[in-house]
């Protein structure tokens, strides 16, 4: 391909020293992380970390989990509750997306006008009503007030489906449908293995939401063995007897341990959520 | 976008559906095995109770080893223990009790009211009856006081030991600084100024509303007008007072400000900073003096808190409160009787917990010469203070009022403010706190 | 090259710019009827049957977990409550002491305004210039993208203890950092002055998020524009001014609703990093309702609350969208 090179796309030095200021800063805090996070005991009671890591003490990732507190239960309960509200969310909500996307009924438009009003309600208005339901409901100190509701669908997930199973080829499902296969079937046998892509963006987006959710736990879970890993190390870092600092080293590969996976997570399902952005408009809302 | 290989036979879909068909079901399995320590949940007769409790390890130790007790003396009756950061207790035992689901027993102190304006606890009067106790003869005619609201008894006290001085013998004897034993305000102006030096402060500061509510009523100021309730910050007693205690950090230099602290470590206090050897004297309660000993660190000794125009100090005070979501609360009373009774509280002693309510053993030569403590500390200086104690305002809007001194004193403590701006802050703030809650 | 469908909004870059109206196999019998007043075949009614259950999982949800709690929530905000003991009705007066007799609510609305309105815009503004550097032929291009997208990966409670550690006052390595430029950094957490600046830049630390999906819409950008601009002998400054930046806009705008409905709601940073102080100035509403509602158990009050949030976060989009139209360029438009 012969094309002619725009100048203006080649970027000039100055164009360089920013991106490599820029990245500089923004990686900085994490070396300070890993640094923190191997230092010593004796560093921790002085307080005084080194921004790049000097010490290595490697066992602090051992001796994380052999602290009073139940870490390696932490991380247990984060994926628990990560995994189930990712099921609930990819099965409630390609089945209603389907529905809007593919099936004729009256007041469907309205109907969907309200799913997409509610993406714009902040959550504190049903936050305080939410927890008198759950408490007479005998739930609170349960992980289920965090993952039961993922099990009826959720707005921005059926809004995606929707358009997503609204460009695939509808052949198919003349095809069946004249083999006099139901809906049902046509939703589990062939759009739902079609929809692959997006379900896989939006396990994404709902594994890291819940994997980093804070509010939710805070609110309903006590009991210690009972916490996600997002509460855990929070409440790690909030103790401390009043002749002891926080065990910072521990609080920080307690993060570590909460950001790696969003890393790994990403790295792996990148394209899926590219595509999704196109679709949707934008993605990984925070 | 549609990828070719995505359109696939059943076969893949459905061991995909089984697969997380299978999680889904040890997901389940996990969160009905683990649904959290719920009282009464099965069919159970006697599942265990849960007692809240804060503070650190020696506290955990203690009253771990008095609930062993328990079980020992009534078999049937099991409690787990269960620790909860100071900061937070407030919150999440309220967040427990709101939610149908908290504690049996509960540690309270002066918070006392807050809950139990809100029926979050229980009267205890007819199982005191029941049970024919003499609070007044088990632990003064003070203490039950303490944990009475509108003429009920809501917790029966377990721990008191007034605010006490804390020195550092090694830093008084290099400055030649007498001990502490009578000082006056003055007096720690003039010979803070000696002990500080070579990075090292005289006094970790009052900046905890036991500590400076003491030297308020030291100096004859009060905090809330105790006719009407309502707040007096503004009292020329009171602004004295305080900036009497701003004065020690930003005027005489012998207190470290917030900076100096930060300088020692991100979360560093004055208690660690006593525990380090960076400061000579700290006043708190009785509690780091197990700690401080085992450490061996430094070489200190007890004095009474110092003194102003007249003698006043604030104690602290723990009782042991029945949460309304109890199920059991003749169980639980009979476990607070035991806890509160001589037997339980000669463990608080012979741990080095804190100072026990229960007189007899507060009174006796097991207080005085603990077998734990190995060196020779002047404990008698706890029951010298005892006739010092004042009672502090115990009112429901207890955790407000606080919060919003505290939030008016944040310039003041930075030194950005001084007392008089503050406290006048501080009093707007209370009687707004009090026009919404006294309606 | 992908292009856009002339006359629809351009919604950033895709196969298909908006979901086209429902494209189902039609019966021969006609042309979509209004179904609602018609008598519909069995077959339809069928379908709008099974439509009803499909859906059945969101209405269910949507009335037990949102319609309910709001109307309850409608009503304990009327009510003063405190979860232990009987609500007593109140009317309006927690609205009226909101509106007229709480500084601190104030405050904390103020301080929310700010973090929002600085936090946000700033941090598309940064994006944009990330992203138009991203989008040259710069050598080692991936690297810096993965780079500046990383701390948009870290949730939220790891991110403010990681910042509670960056911005300590002596020891942090944002301060350390200013004493090499010879600045003495502020007491960023404990100043009443400087602690919002540390919350936005906790915010500002994951702007790599943004930037990506900047550059996403940026390379959707035809090229031919740029050609055509560099043949009329357009700098590189006009190309991004006139070409780029008015392609973005959709995305932008998008970007910018949304993160102004997220900047309102913001909550752990604070509670985590400062609790609210010093003395409330880095308060805002969602943590102060928490503290309402969960620390001195107000739970009308905090209804109220949730109530005026509500209606803010409301008004803004409600602004944001009428006056989208002076300032996004759809393609349909001729530039002025």
């Amino acid at each position: 391909m012969s094309r002619p090179v725009i100048r203006a796309h080649r970027a000039g030095p100055v164009g360089y020293a920013v991106l490599i200021v820029v990245s500089a800063i923004l990686f900085a805090p994490f070396l300070f992380v890993c640094s923190i996070a191997l230092s010593s005991q004796q560093t921790v009671a002085t307080g005084r970390f080194s921004v790049i890591p000097t010490e290595f003490v490697w066992t602090n990732f051992v001796d994380v989990f052999r602290t009073e507190f139940p870490v390696g239960r932490f991380l247990l309960n984060s994926v628990v509750i990560a995994v189930l509200s990712t099921v609930g969310q990819v099965f409630s909500s390609a089945l209603v997306g389907f529905a809007f996307a593919r099936m004729r009924a009256p007041g469907k438009k309205i109907i969907f006008f309200v799913v997409l009003a509610t993406m714009m309600l902040p959550a504190q208005i049903t936050m305080i009503p939410q927890f008198i339901l759950f408490r007479e409901l005998g739930w609170v100190n349960t992980m289920l007030p965090l993952i039961v509701p993922n099990f009826f669908g959720g707005a921005y997930n059926i809004f995606l489906i929707r358009q997503f199973v609204s460009r695939l080829p509808t052949d198919l499902d003349d095809a069946a449908m004249v083999d006099g296969l139901g809906f049902f079937g046509i939703f589990g046998r062939i759009v739902l293995p079609l929809m692959a892509p997006v379900l896989v963006a939006i396990s994404i987006f709902t594994i890291t939401w819940a994997w980093g959710d804070f509010m939710g736990p805070l609110i309903y879970i006590d009991d210690e063995s009972l916490m996600p890993l997002a509460l855990g190390v929070q409440y790690l870092a909030s103790t401390g007897s009043d002749l002891q600092a926080p065990p910072w080293n521990t609080v920080m590969v307690g993060s570590l341990m909460l950001v790696l996976p969003m890393i790994v997570l990403y790295y792996l399902g990148q394209r899926y959520i590219y595509e999704m952005n196109i679709i949707g408009g934008s993605a990984g809302l925070r | 976008m549609v990828g070719p290989a995505s359109v696939s036979p059943a076969s893949p879909g459905l061991s995909r559906r089984t697969l997380l068909g299978g999680l889904a079901g040890t997901g389940a399995a996990a969160l009905t095995g683990c649904s959290g320590s719920g009282p009464g949940e099965s069919g159970g007769n006697k599942e265990p109770m849960v007692m809240t409790v804060w503070g650190g390890d020696t506290d955990k130790i203690a009253y771990q080893t008095r609930l062993d007790a328990l079980k020992q003396a009534h078999p049937d009756l099991v409690v787990d223990l269960q620790m909860i950061p100071s900061g937070q207790y407030a919150q999440k035992v309220q967040t427990m009790i709101s939610g149908g689901h908290g504690p049996d027993i509960l540690e309270l102190a002066e918070t006392i009211n807050v809950y139990s304006s809100k029926s979050q606890i229980v009267p205890q009067d007819e199982y005191i009856a029941e049970a024919g106790l003499d609070l007044t003869g088990q632990f003064g005619e003070r203490m039950p006081q303490y944990f009475q609201y509108e003429g009920r008894q809501y917790a029966l006290p377990d721990r008191s030991g007034a605010m006490i001085t804390y020195w550092n013998k090694e830093h008084f004897e290099a400055k030649g600084v007498p001990a502490p034993t009578d000082w006056t305000w003055d007096d720690l102006i003039s010979y803070g100024k000696e002990l500080t030096g070579d990075g090292k402060f005289a006094h970790a500061g009052f900046n905890w509303w036991p500590l400076w509510m003491s030297l308020i009523h030291q100096n004859g100021g009060t905090v809330l007008d105790p006719e009407s309730g309502q707040p007096t910050l503004t009292m020329p007693e009171c602004v004295e007072a305080m900036q009497f205690v701003q004065d020690l950090t930003y005027r005489h230099k012998i207190v470290p400000t917030p900076r100096d602290y930060q300088n020692w470590g991100p979360d560093a206090g004055g208690d660690s900073m006593f525990a380090a050897g960076n400061i000579s004297i700290s006043t708190t309660g009785f509690w780091n003096i197990g700690t401080l000993a085992k450490a061996g660190k430094i070489d200190f000794d007890l004095a009474p808190f110092i003194a102003g125009k007249q003698r006043a100090v604030c104690a602290s005070f723990n009782g042991l409160a029945i949460s309304r979501t109890c199920k059991r609360p003749k169980d639980a009373f009979t476990a607070i009787a035991f806890l509160t009774g001589a037997e339980a509280q000669r463990t608080i002693i012979d741990l080095g917990q804190d100072v026990p309510a229960n007189l007899e053993v507060q009174n006796s030569e097991q207080f005085l010469k603990p077998k734990w403590l190995k060196k020779d500390l002047s404990m008698e200086v706890f029951p010298e203070s005892a006739d010092a104690i004042f009672v502090p305002p115990l009112i429901p809007e207890w955790n407000e009022m606080i919060k919003a001194i505290d939030d008016s004193l944040a310039g003041f403590w930075q030194g950005t403010e001084d007392a008089a701006t503050a406290l006048g802050k501080a009093q707007e703030r209370v009687t707004a706190v009090f026009a919404r809650s006294r309606r | 090259m992908t292009d856009t469908v002339p006359g629809r909004p351009a919604i950033p870059a895709g196969p298909a710019a908006d979901p086209p109206p429902d494209r189902r196999h039609e019966p021969p019998s006609g042309s979509e009827a209004r179904p609602a007043r018609r008598r519909m075949s069995p077959m339809r009614r069928r379908e709008a049957l099974l439509f009803y259950l499909f859906i059945s999982p969101w209405v269910v949800g949507f009335v037990v977990f949102l319609l309910g709690p709001m109307v309850a929530s409608i009503y304990l905000s009327l009510t003063d409550w405190d979860s232990f003991t009987e609500p007593v009705f109140v009317g309006l007066e927690n609205y009226v002491r909101l509106l007229t007799d709480d500084p601190v609510f104030w405050q904390s609305v103020g301080n929310t305004f700010v973090y929002a309105l600085v936090a946000v815009p700033l941090g598309m503004i940064i994006a944009l210039g990330l992203a138009n550097l991203l989008n040259k032929q710069v050598r080692g291009r991936r690297f810096f993208r993965t780079v500046i997208y990383l701390p948009a990966l870290v949730p939220i409670v790891a991110g403010a203890l990681i910042f509670k550690m960056v911005l300590a006052p002596d020891a942090g390595i944002l301060n350390r950092g200013l004493g090499l430029l010879g600045i003495t950094g502020p007491h960023w957490l404990l100043d009443p002055f400087w602690v919002k600046p540390a919350i936005i830049l906790l915010s500002l630390w994951g702007t790599g998020g943004a930037t990506v999906l900047l550059l996403a819409a940026m390379k959707g950008i035809p090229r031919e524009l740029y050609e055509a601009a560099e043949l009329d002998g357009a700098s590189g400054f006009q190309q991004f001014w006139r070409i780029t930046v008015p392609q973005v806009t959709p995305v932008l705008f998008f970007n910018l609703i949304l993160g102004l409905i997220g900047a309102f709601q913001v909550f752990g940073q604070v509670y985590i990093m400062t609790g609210g102080g010093p003395d409330n100035a880095s308060q805002m509403i969602v943590p102060l309702l928490f503290s309402e509602a969960f620390e001195f158990f107000h739970m009308g009050y905090a209804s109220a609350m949730s109530w005026i949030l509500f209606l803010i976060v409301l008004g803004f989009t409600l602004i944001a969208f009428r006056t989208s139209r002076l300032w996004v360029f759809y393609e349909a438009e001729v530039d002025r």
